[in-house]
């Protein structure tokens, strides 16, 4: 099994997609479901809480595969919006989970992320006592996420949700206290793609292209066309997809070995984990801060935000690809003249298109060690390391291995900048939803060890630029590293970084399969 | 060689403790009597840290430890002999610059009440009564070993310290400068040289065991 130049060849591996939850396995958002409502409940007596649980499991959303083309034959499969569903540690408890179930999972998610927040860098600013009211009280349960096409199928199955809590008085409620636009205070949290033209965009509202390069993992349903820059790199430069443990429970993971589960199998297999956070985006003080510091900055304001996250913020193309404002325009360019003979009918544009876009992912540091082209704290290079933290050539069994097991599985959507104008204070972020097999392993060490810090990429205490948690101190910093040929360009310090993005909420999910949903709305889970 | 490398050596001590308790140890547990070890515990428990930690006070630490080994244990089957420790002991290990006896000196010359207080629970240590003594008695409990920090060069602590209080301020010196004109560059440059006092190695740099700094 393997990608030879293009070829899509079957994977061996097959999941049982109809038990696994949608999200799991989708992002929905390129699905075609740029609308999504998150919501939380809160459950009250056990049984009751068991029968609401019974039914609202009719209406949840498997990984079975759909179609990504939107040809009518296939329009019909796909449904008009999709129903997701978590639940937190004390929502298991209070679902009357046995004692033995329970000691089985694991301390980060049994803590809760508000317990973790040194850990996390979530503190400051981004503590919990600043978090929206909702995560002040200790009886989150569950969350329930819709995604949709329109608003109007938001609002249509959100209904729908509440006529069947309210059938359940005694069991569920859906809880308040998350902050919504004008200051209002809502029962849940709504977030949406942002649209330019009137069509939906991968873009945040700091204005970068998101959600490019997602793992690819055996058995996850998805096109083998989509490997390439997204599996485990191999020591020949192929990719071969990440093995399936290291996102779905019950399933062997890259140490060969299954991911520790609470018993019984059944309540643990394809199932996962699920981190949820709310981050809000300062945009008057990133804007300002990029403003002032492009004055400085030999290159235009996009070189400068490139630099920062690793992408061109317009399209999302890798520096790897185009790393100054001349190869960029060259890029552009020939994009623009594919695009033209593609509009034009001209079926091998089409081939081409896909070769170049093919390279917005499938790419390595490996041409780049120094960072003159696309800088080692930069926020990609930081949270997909790929093949770079390999310094010694061959000193691992792959290049790619200190990642394949830190590897996030990203979810959700921006959040805010309809209802207000952009600014620090109003309500705009991103909904970010991070799936995979262990919190503390994956999302937490990339969060404290490449997000909040640099030893392995030997810059000392940086931070990521975007996302770290920094407080405007002058070593709080990000160096665009220079280029010692071809012109010889000094190297670049951004220093004095303010907290871009804070955190507003949150907390750590368990993701159960549809057979340990069910087992768990009849009281059958047995670990003995 | 053992115990050495270029210029860092690795000291391991062990040090037996006296079995049994002890009569005229903390008031508080007079009447019930305490044993040796637990008497050296708090009192390693009690050990100032960073800048304060008579390690700090020792000329060139790289980093030392003093723990106790309460006995040897083994994981395998149940189905051969297990030894077991006559006593306990205090173990010392330091690297560091330079030579063993100058090192030991320096130890105790700093810190005499300290070493007395830790090493007066292990067994022989009244003969100890000055430097030349306490050399002796760490040698005679030695271990050859070759156990190294890996965090440090085997260069003079001064001279480390100084590196990285250099290194530290050139990167301020960076930051704040980008962009300047070359000659204002020229000039801060010059400010900096002064500042940093490069062929000063004591001064201005960090003192041992300094763990924070407002730059």
């Amino acid at each position: 099994m393997s990608y030879i130049d293009g070829i899509s060849m079957k994977e061996s591996k097959s999941l049982d997609l109809y038990d696994i939850q949608g999200n799991v396995c989708k992002g929905y958002g390129r699905y075609g479901f740029p609308k999504a409502r998150y919501c939380f409940l809160s459950f009250q007596h056990t049984h009751s809480a068991r029968e609401f649980l019974a039914l609202l499991i009719e209406k949840i959303t498997t990984a079975e595969t759909w179609p990504v083309s939107e040809s009518s034959d296939h329009h019909r499969i796909k449904p008009n919006s999709t129903l997701n569903l978590g639940f937190t540690y004390s929502g298991l408890k209070k679902l009357g989970l046995p004692e033995r179930s329970l000691k089985g999972f694991p301390v980060d998610f049994t803590m809760g992320m508000k317990a973790r927040s040194e850990i996390l860098g979530d503190t400051g600013i981004s503590a919990p006592e600043h978090w929206d009211d909702i995560w002040q009280q200790d009886n989150v349960h569950a969350w329930v996420a819709i995604n949709a096409r329109d608003q109007d199928a938001i609002e249509f199955e959100f209904n729908a949700l509440g006529d069947l809590v309210t059938q359940h008085p005694d069991g569920v409620r859906i809880m308040s206290g998350i902050k919504g636009p004008n200051n209002t205070i809502l029962p849940y949290q709504d977030a949406s793609a942002v649209f330019e033209n009137g069509l939906p965009t991968a873009k945040e509202h700091f204005g970068f292209t998101d959600g490019i390069g997602n793992p690819y993992f055996e058995g996850c349903g998805n096109s083998m066309s989509r490997l390439p820059g997204r599996g485990k790199l191999m020591r020949d430069g192929s990719w071969q997809p990440l093995a399936t443990g290291e996102f779905v429970l019950g399933h062997v993971d890259e140490a060969q070995e299954y991911p520790p589960a609470p018993e019984p199998k059944l309540l643990s297999r394809n199932g996962t984990y699920m981190v949820y956070r709310k981050l809000h985006e300062n945009v008057d003080t990133f804007n300002g801060y990029i403003d002032n510091l492009a004055k400085d900055f030999d290159g235009s304001r996009d070189l400068l935000m490139a630099k920062m996250s690793g992408r061109w913020p317009d399209n999302g193309a890798p520096l790897t690809l185009a790393a100054t404002d001349e190869e960029k325009e060259t890029l552009d360019a020939k994009m623009a003249s594919i695009e033209l003979r593609v509009s034009e009918g001209d079926k091998s544009a089409l081939i081409e298109r896909k070769e170049l876009r093919r390279q917005w992912v499938d790419f390595t540091f490996n041409d780049d060690k120094s960072g003159s082209r696309c800088p080692v704290g930069a926020h990609i290079r930081r949270t997909n390391t790929r093949g770079s933290l390999e310094t010694e050539h061959k000193a691992f069994h792959r290049p790619g291995a200190l990642v394949d097991r830190r590897r996030l599985m990203r979810r959700g959507l921006p959040y805010g900048g309809i209802d207000e104008a952009k600014s620090d204070s109003a309500e705009q972020g991103i909904i970010f939803m991070s799936i995979g097999a262990s919190i503390e392993r994956q999302f937490e060490f990339v969060q404290q060890q490449w997000v909040n810090y640099s030893n392995d990429f030997k810059l000392g205490n940086d931070k990521d630029p975007l996302i770290g948690s920094h407080d405007g101190k002058l070593t709080d910093k990000h160096i665009i590293q220079g280029c010692p040929i071809k012109g010889a360009k000094p190297p670049f310090f951004c220093t004095q970084m303010p907290r871009f993005v804070e955190t507003r909420g949150g907390d750590y999910f368990f993701i159960p399969s549809i057979s340990a949903l069910r087992m768990i709305a009849e009281g059958l889970i047995d670990p003995s | 060689m053992a115990n050495t490398s270029g210029n860092a050596y690795g000291l391991t001590a062990l040090c037996p403790i006296i079995n049994g308790h002890t009569n005229d140890s903390n008031p508080l547990y007079k009447a019930a009597g305490e044993s040796h070890d637990k008497e050296v515990r708090r009192i390693l428990q009690a050990l100032p840290l960073n800048q304060e930690s008579p390690f700090a006070n020792t000329d060139n630490t790289y980093l030392a430890r003093l723990f106790i080994l309460n006995d040897v244990f083994f994981q395998q089957g149940n189905d051969f002999k297990r030894d077991q420790l006559k006593s306990k002991y205090l173990c010392f290990n330091s690297n560091f610059h330079g030579e063993l006896e100058p090192y030991l000196t320096s130890l105790w010359n700093n810190n005499e009440n300290q070493v007395r207080e830790i090493w007066q629970h292990c067994v022989a240590f009244e003969s100890v009564s000055n430097a030349n003594d306490f050399v002796r008695y760490i040698k005679s409990c030695q271990l050859t070993t070759t156990l190294f920090f890996n965090g440090s060069n085997d260069q003079p602590v001064a001279e480390q310290l100084k590196a990285l209080y250099v290194k530290q301020m050139f990167s301020e010196f960076v930051l704040t400068q980008q962009g300047k004109s070359a000659a204002e560059l020229k000039q801060a440059f010059k400010y900096f040289l002064q500042r940093v006092q490069l062929n000063d190695v004591k001064s201005p740099s960090w003192k041992p065991g300094q763990t924070e700094v407002a730059l």
